[in-house]
């Protein structure tokens, strides 16, 4: 295939976004250090447990991140047969930072500059190129505004269909590809008169209307019912095979992962702990596992703990506390395969993230020979 | 009494809100609320008019000696005449003079000024934002009549110039709830949605803020301020302040009239209290249905 195909849709390398804790006067390291890749026509799973820094990724590639001190640092590689940029082209002469032993002290940074310049980058990819939608859809759409009018000015905005009757056409389209029953009637329907399910199809059809070449899904079927939240994995994974559309899918559920996505990747503490494709990383039962992934996919709930009235298995302790984060690996405190031989590693250097197998990557120091 | 209430099914298929009568969109008091409201618009509009081209039953300034303080629907004076002969129902007419421009330069001050400040403070950084909470606080501080009687002994009791003075003071109360709209609502997921979707800053305050989320706020800001006009006209016309003789205004009409209420004459001064009460509980109840109307769409 061309070199087009070969290169990654979207190629994150090495973001750093972190946040002031102005009471504690130190850093919330939110998202330290993540490198990913989405490939043409791929499906990219992002687990992890709360505050891994999954949605801030996510966020920083939309450039919606507005508390400060936000992205401070990092690449993100954007390549659409349209548009090829870095998305933080340039960014990095707004923030000066100072670091000491390699952490990272204290950032200055030129706010409006940087929002501007941000700003200016995405302002021809935001909704066209790349797409967004958001868990707890109901609070996604505008309460005042019929649904059939927010998809017509999403169509309007970023599609050859200007005319109002066209966009119309289009968005009632759109609602049918969507799967909502009776499209018609609910065109001119309130948000508030929809169920969290039916406000999910809007906010999907509005996302699909501008035939972006990625959508990012973040926790798209959180605060959904279980039976709504199978549907909509399942329009989702349709309208993967109908569209061809890339998508980076973000969820702490890992059966949603597992149903959607091609390649996954878990954090944990800000950074990517392994990477790899789904069927290797979600293995249970593979050889070489990163423990967080093991102790991840062992407290899932399985058809067989259920019927032997199993305890679920947990994982101890706390999630990372990402102000201050201890030198060594940061899931060392939990993690219940360290051996002696690499205990003192462990706590005192932090893991690169290597690669153990083609194409599956890991953060860990059993892995390291 | 039991508390029996009927549910029964229109057929109506969902989403054919639009095309529903009135009657079944919106609760019957908000429609009268808006009804009545719209009547005593359509009424001071009218006698706006009647006034601006002098068709008027009688010469409101004309003085009839020998007519003084006639009753009402004596000798073709509908509601009588005051201590000076003159006719009440021309002068009432002629009143609506006094508050009609006045007001709207007042409402079209508060409203342009507070929209202005409130995205100001609402969307820019912390400076601007805290330079504007400094400025509406200071204005806030003044005793409105005081800052009124100050415009008028330096200048001189126009109605012109109390309403600006009005206007100027009525901004920060807008100017709080705009800013206050936006900074409750640019955390709201809705927001960060439309940022997604790549609409424009200014398409989002002015589309999806101002006009869906705060015409409401608005509308009632307008219709209690051209209420709030007429009193604060009527009060000053009390201190002597309000639209000077012999131009007549339903403030100092009550003043004159409020002389003689006590001798038994009480037509010169009931006739304008009666409305400035039935137009301010006309603009209040217009203001209140509209909100009524208009929020009653949204979601909760």
């Amino acid at each position: 295939m061309s070199a087009a195909m070969t290169q990654p849709l979207l190629k994150i390398d090495n973001l750093r976004t972190y946040f002031y804790a102005r009471s504690k006067q130190s850093f919330v390291r939110a998202v330290d250090g993540v490198s990913l890749e989405v490939g043409q026509r791929e499906t990219v799973g992002v687990v992890g447990e709360s505050g891994s820094g999954k949605s801030i990724t996510a966020m920083s590639v939309m450039g919606l991140i507005g508390a400060g001190p936000g992205v401070i640092g990092g690449s993100i590689h954007y390549a659409s047969h349209r548009v090829k940029k870095n998305l933080l082209e340039g960014l990095e002469n707004f923030i000066d930072i100072e670091t000491e032993n390699g952490r990272v002290m204290k950032v200055r940074k030129n706010e409006s500059g940087w929002q501007h310049a941000s700003e200016r980058l995405m302002s021809d990819l935001r909704g066209k190129e790349i797409a967004m939608i958001f868990q707890n859809p109901r609070a996604s759409l505008n309460p005042y505004i019929t649904v059939g009018e927010q998809i017509t000015e999403a169509v309007r905005l970023h599609t050859a269909c200007k005319s109002a009757k066209e966009a119309r056409e289009r968005a009632l389209y759109w609602l049918e590809q969507v799967k909502m029953d009776s499209p018609r009637l609910r065109f001119n329907a309130y948000p508030s008169a929809m169920s969290g399910g039916m406000c999910q199809r809007v906010m999907i059809a509005m996302a699909l209307s501008s035939e972006p070449s990625l959508l990012i899904a973040d926790e798209p079927t959180t605060g959904l019912d279980a039976t709504i939240q199978s549907k909509i994995i399942e329009l989702l994974e349709e309208l993967k095979q109908d569209t061809g559309i890339s998508t980076l899918l973000i969820s702490h559920d890992i059966g949603v992962i597992s149903r959607l996505s091609d390649r996954v990747a878990v954090m944990y503490g800000g950074a990517v702990v392994e990477y790899g494709s789904a069927q290797s990383v979600l293995d249970i039962n593979a050889a070489i596992k990163h423990p967080y992934t093991a102790a991840l996919l062992a407290s899932v709930p399985s058809e067989q703990k259920i019927h032997e009235k199993a305890n679920l298995q947990t994982i101890e302790g706390d999630v990372l506390d990402t102000i201050n984060v201890p030198p060594g690996c940061r899931f060392h405190a939990r993690c219940n395969q360290v051996t002696p031989e690499i205990r003192e590693k462990c706590a005192s250097h932090h893991p690169e993230l290597i690669e153990v197998a083609p194409g599956h990557q890991m953060r860990c120091w059993r892995f390291v020979s | 009494m039991q508390n029996v209430k009927t549910y029964s099914q229109t057929n109506i298929e969902v989403g054919q809100f639009s095309q529903l009568p009135l009657r079944q969109k919106y609760a019957i008091a908000d429609l009268l609320y808006v009804a009545y409201g719209l009547l005593i618009v359509a009424l001071v509009l009218v006698s706006y008019i009647l006034g601006m081209f002098d068709l008027l039953p009688h010469d409101p300034q004309q003085i009839h000696m020998d007519m003084l303080l006639a009753p009402p629907a004596s000798n073709g004076y509908l509601l009588g005449t005051d201590f000076m002969g003159r006719d009440i129902l021309s002068r009432l007419i002629m009143g609506i003079q006094a508050y009609f421009l006045p007001g709207l330069l007042a409402i079209s001050i508060a409203l342009t000024g507070g929209v202005v400040l409130g995205i100001l403070a609402g969307y820019c950084d912390r400076k601007t934002e805290t330079m504007i909470t400094y400025f509406t606080n200071l204005v806030d501080s003044f005793p409105r009549l005081v800052l009124i009687l100050l415009v008028i002994a330096a200048f001189k009791p126009d109605i012109y110039y109390i309403m600006v003075v009005m206007g100027i003071t009525g901004v920060p109360a807008v100017a709080t709830a705009i800013a206050n709209k936006i900074r409750y609502l640019a955390h709201k997921n809705f927001i960060e949605a439309a940022v997604a979707l790549g609409l424009r800053t200014r398409v989002i305050i002015f589309k999806h803020i101002l006009w869906y989320n705060c015409r409401a706020l608005l509308i009632i800001q307008a219709t209690l301020g051209m209420g709030e006009a007429i009193l604060l006209e009527t009060s000053l016309s009390y201190l002597g302040f309000g639209v000077q003789e012999p131009m007549p205004s339903w403030g100092n009409m009550v003043q004159s009239g409020a002389n003689y209420f006590l001798q038994g004459n009480f037509w010169p001064s009931t006739a304008p209290a009666l409305a400035i009460l039935f137009t301010i509980l006309g603009f209040n109840l217009l203001g209140d249905g509209l909100n009524n109307i208009l929020e009653d769409r949204r979601g909760r």
